[in-house]
């Protein structure tokens, strides 16, 4: 093969790859712009909820205390949802949450780094000591959906997970206190 | 080479190792050849990896807007 020749093939070669380069760039770029896309038109973003607790007491007083633990309708309708998540089990293992309204989780953990997903809904957070972890959803699925932790937490992480259960309106019935527990099957 | 006892050879002085012999492949290339070769080649891969990128981001965009969507906001 000729000098002339060879220098042409790689010229073709380098040609191939600089294509690819470009091409690469613009599916990266396209896919930066659809997250930032929908993150301006329909406000959709990681959570990002910045909020102080002391884990050392959190459990003593305040919203994380044991009594406060759970689903808790408020006086404007809404829904709170406040969950500990300890070594190495959810507090309280089981959530009532009513279905097709828009329900606030709020998480805290008292040892070390947790995480957490609720199955067939975009719930998923990092629970870190010193931060109340918070996301809202609304449930469109009436049924029983599994949440587990999703971020190693040390021997027993495999047995801590929680049941979210997704009642309809009609079961959904917050007692005097305002607080709805699961219901017994 | 002699055996670990010493004494007698294990092998004797003419005998050969295949090794021995320089191989005799006569490079039968076509330079043409070569190059229509080398010209087709980049283009291949080029396809096979476009198509399996392509795959992948219709993957992503089919999960983004028929499940991620649709599941709604959290944050």
């Amino acid at each position: 093969m000729t000098e002339q020749a060879a220098e042409a093939r790689e010229r073709r070669i380098l040609g191939t790859e600089l294509l690819w380069a470009f091409g690469v760039g613009v599916l990266i770029a396209a896919v930066l712009g659809v997250i930032v896309f929908t993150a301006l038109t329909a406000d959709i973003n990681p959570p990002s909820n910045v909020e102080r607790i002391d884990p050392k007491t959190l459990h003593l007083s305040g919203e994380f205390a044991e009594q406060n633990l759970g689903t808790t309708v408020g006086a404007d309708g809404g829904v709170t949802v406040r969950v500990i998540a300890t070594q190495f089990m959810f507090v309280p293992r089981c959530i009532a949450v009513p279905y097709g309204r828009r329900v606030t989780l709020r998480f805290a953990t008292p040892d070390v780094i947790h995480g957490l997903l609720i199955t067939g809904t975009n719930v998923n957070t990092m629970v870190v000591p010193g931060f109340v972890a918070q996301v809202y959803s609304e449930f469109t699925r009436a049924e029983d959906l599994l949440m587990p932790c999703h971020e190693y937490c040390g021997l027993g992480h495999s047995d801590m997970w929680a049941t979210v259960q997704v009642l309809p309106e009609s079961a959904f019935k917050p007692g005097q206190d305002g607080r709805v527990s699961c219901a017994q099957r | 080479m002699w055996s670990s006892r010493g004494g007698k050879p294990m092998i004797s002085a003419n005998q050969t190792s295949a090794s021995d012999v320089p191989p005799q492949v006569p490079d039968q290339v076509d330079e043409a050849a070569l190059a229509e070769v080398m010209r087709v080649v980049p283009l291949g891969a080029g396809v096979l990896a476009g198509t399996a990128v392509a795959l992948l981001v219709l993957g992503y965009l089919a999960i983004y807007l028929l499940v991620f969507l649709p599941r709604g906001p959290v944050g």
